[in-house]
């Protein structure tokens, strides 16, 4: 090979080369980062995910940010760190919400006939957008991590609200109160359904009545803060170009 | 004048640099294949697969298991052993605008990867889930698990087993050494198959609620991350490829 050898004919030719290298390569992230963040996601916090009857105030808030500021994390480190690409964050929750509609659809209600407003996955673009500003108003990793991670975890339950809400309300059925979602829970009995309704507000905050949420978001948002930092390096290690003689 | 001539004449005869033909054929098989394959499972999930001591389970689902087996072996033997016996044995001496084409085919074969991927890890590994909340296992081969366990996953394991000896005997960016996290994004979703050993182990021993977040199910978690190995190859091609451009993007 002969390094005065140009690979292309013309400055065009080598954008146009660059251009459909950009496109393919985001293709190919975007699905295999899809994948794996998919069976993570669905097999740590899967079954908040998949059923509103999961959706409670307390451990779907805590645990959905935890195993979700994962890949995020791990994807920032490589888009922004080797590339100033402000959108890894972004990009792989937008990957995750794409396998988990189109499961939901096809799959959830297309299969198995469970109606899709019982079955909508968590919503989690706002806390992604807030992670990749972060980083790119502040060029930190450790702010990133501190506030970011913070805010990933507290936005979660208001960036859910709208959806959620209307199955929060309380209602009245053969003499027990339940919220609506436990309703649904009630009539679409599944395989892993025990028989009882899951009483999830344990100890005294269910007596702080209100709290229950917020107090939830700000544990997950600390522990978030702590799983960045701990991902953030796996994407770095993930991301190295060594290449070794032997396995 | 002549030979000007004859170099636009090769020009016409070179073989393009991005075949573009052949990626939208390769995607469309995976499209096509996975919407019949979903189809079936329509089908014969409800009318054949609830039962697994049934006849029509037997010839619906244990038979569709067996020739799938049979198929994946063949492939996986044809397609790998194509690729290792038409290697190119001087690979270092290939020219700048090969090394490129051969970059953008081995892209075509990630795009493969990409699909793959997509189906096994996600398409059908959480169908799996709304399938066995709705139908209560009475066999380690349930309609879903034939088609999750062990058609996508061998399915993702030969795409990227092929992008892998691709980039091997056809790339020199690969020829200093084993590329570490090619390896990691392409065992580590391998090793997810032999972990449906353990996952079938312990589904039988304990008669298990049908928790997706089950412990059981970690060692899928754990070899998912592998995926991000991807992060890996983006980096060491984004290196080869901004090295055979960069003279023409300055």
């Amino acid at each position: 090979m002969s390094a005065s050898q140009s690979a292309v004919r013309s400055r065009a030719e080598a954008v146009k080369v660059s251009r459909t290298f950009d496109y393919m390569i985001v293709f190919v992230l975007f699905f295999i980062i899809l994948g794996g963040y998919h069976i993570h996601y669905m097999l740590t916090g899967g079954d908040w995910d998949f059923w509103t009857d999961w959706k409670d105030r307390r451990l779907w808030v805590t645990v959905a940010p935890i195993v979700a500021i994962t890949f995020p994390a791990a994807v920032q480190s490589q888009l922004w760190w080797k590339y100033k690409l402000p959108f890894g964050a972004v990009l792989a929750v937008l990957g995750l919400l794409f396998g988990e509609w189109v499961n939901r659809y096809f799959n959830f209600w297309g299969w198995t006939y469970f109606p899709v407003n019982f079955v909508f996955p968590s919503q989690l673009v706002p806390g992604a957008i807030l992670l990749d500003v972060i980083l790119l108003l502040s060029n930190s990793m450790t702010l990133t991590a501190v506030a970011g991670g913070l805010a990933f975890g507290l936005i979660f339950y208001p960036g859910n609200w709208p959806v959620i809400a209307p199955l929060h309300v309380p209602v009245e059925y053969n003499g027990m109160v339940m919220t609506l979602a436990d309703l649904q829970g009630y009539h679409y009995v599944r395989t892993g359904t025990p028989e009882y309704i899951r009483m999830v507000e344990k100890g005294t905050l269910r007596t702080f009545g209100k709290d229950v949420a917020p107090v939830s978001a700000f544990f997950s948002g600390f522990v978030s803060i702590l799983i960045y930092f701990l991902w953030h390096f796996f994407g770095k290690w993930f991301g190295s170009m060594a290449f070794v003689k032997a396995v | 004048m002549a030979a000007t001539t004859e170099s636009v004449k090769a020009d016409a005869a070179e073989a393009p640099l991005l075949n573009v033909k052949n990626m939208i054929l390769g995607s469309l098989v995976y499209l096509v294949f996975y919407a019949w394959v979903r189809w079936y499972e329509g089908v014969y999930g409800w009318s054949a697969g609830l039962d697994s001591f049934a006849p029509e389970f037997e010839t619906y689902w244990m038979n569709f298991l067996y020739i799938e087996i049979v198929m994946e072996v063949l492939t996986a033997s044809v397609l790998w052993g194509y690729i290792w016996k038409t290697r190119d044995r001087k690979v270092m001496s290939i020219t700048p605008r090969e090394e490129l084409r051969r970059h953008f085919t081995h892209w075509t074969w990630l795009v493969m990867y990409g699909w793959a991927i997509y189906f096994g890890a996600s398409y059908f590994t959480e169908q799996d889930g709304t399938w066995h909340q709705t139908i209560v296992r009475d066999t380690d081969f349930t309609p879903s698990h034939v088609i999750e366990f062990y058609l996508s996953y061998p399915i993702y394991i030969i795409t990227g087993g092929a992008a892998w000896f691709y980039a091997k005997t056809r790339l020199p960016t690969y020829n200093e050494g084993i590329p570490l996290q090619y390896m990691v994004a392409v065992v580590g979703p391998f090793m997810i198959l032999p972990n449906v050993g353990l996952n079938e182990w312990g589904h039988t021993f304990w008669f298990m609620e049908e928790l997706f977040v089950a412990p059981l199910h970690y060692g899928f978690v754990f070899f998912g991350w592998a995926a991000l190995g991807a992060l890996g190859i983006l980096n060491i091609e984004c290196t080869a490829i901004a090295k055979l451009l960069k003279k023409d993007l300055a």
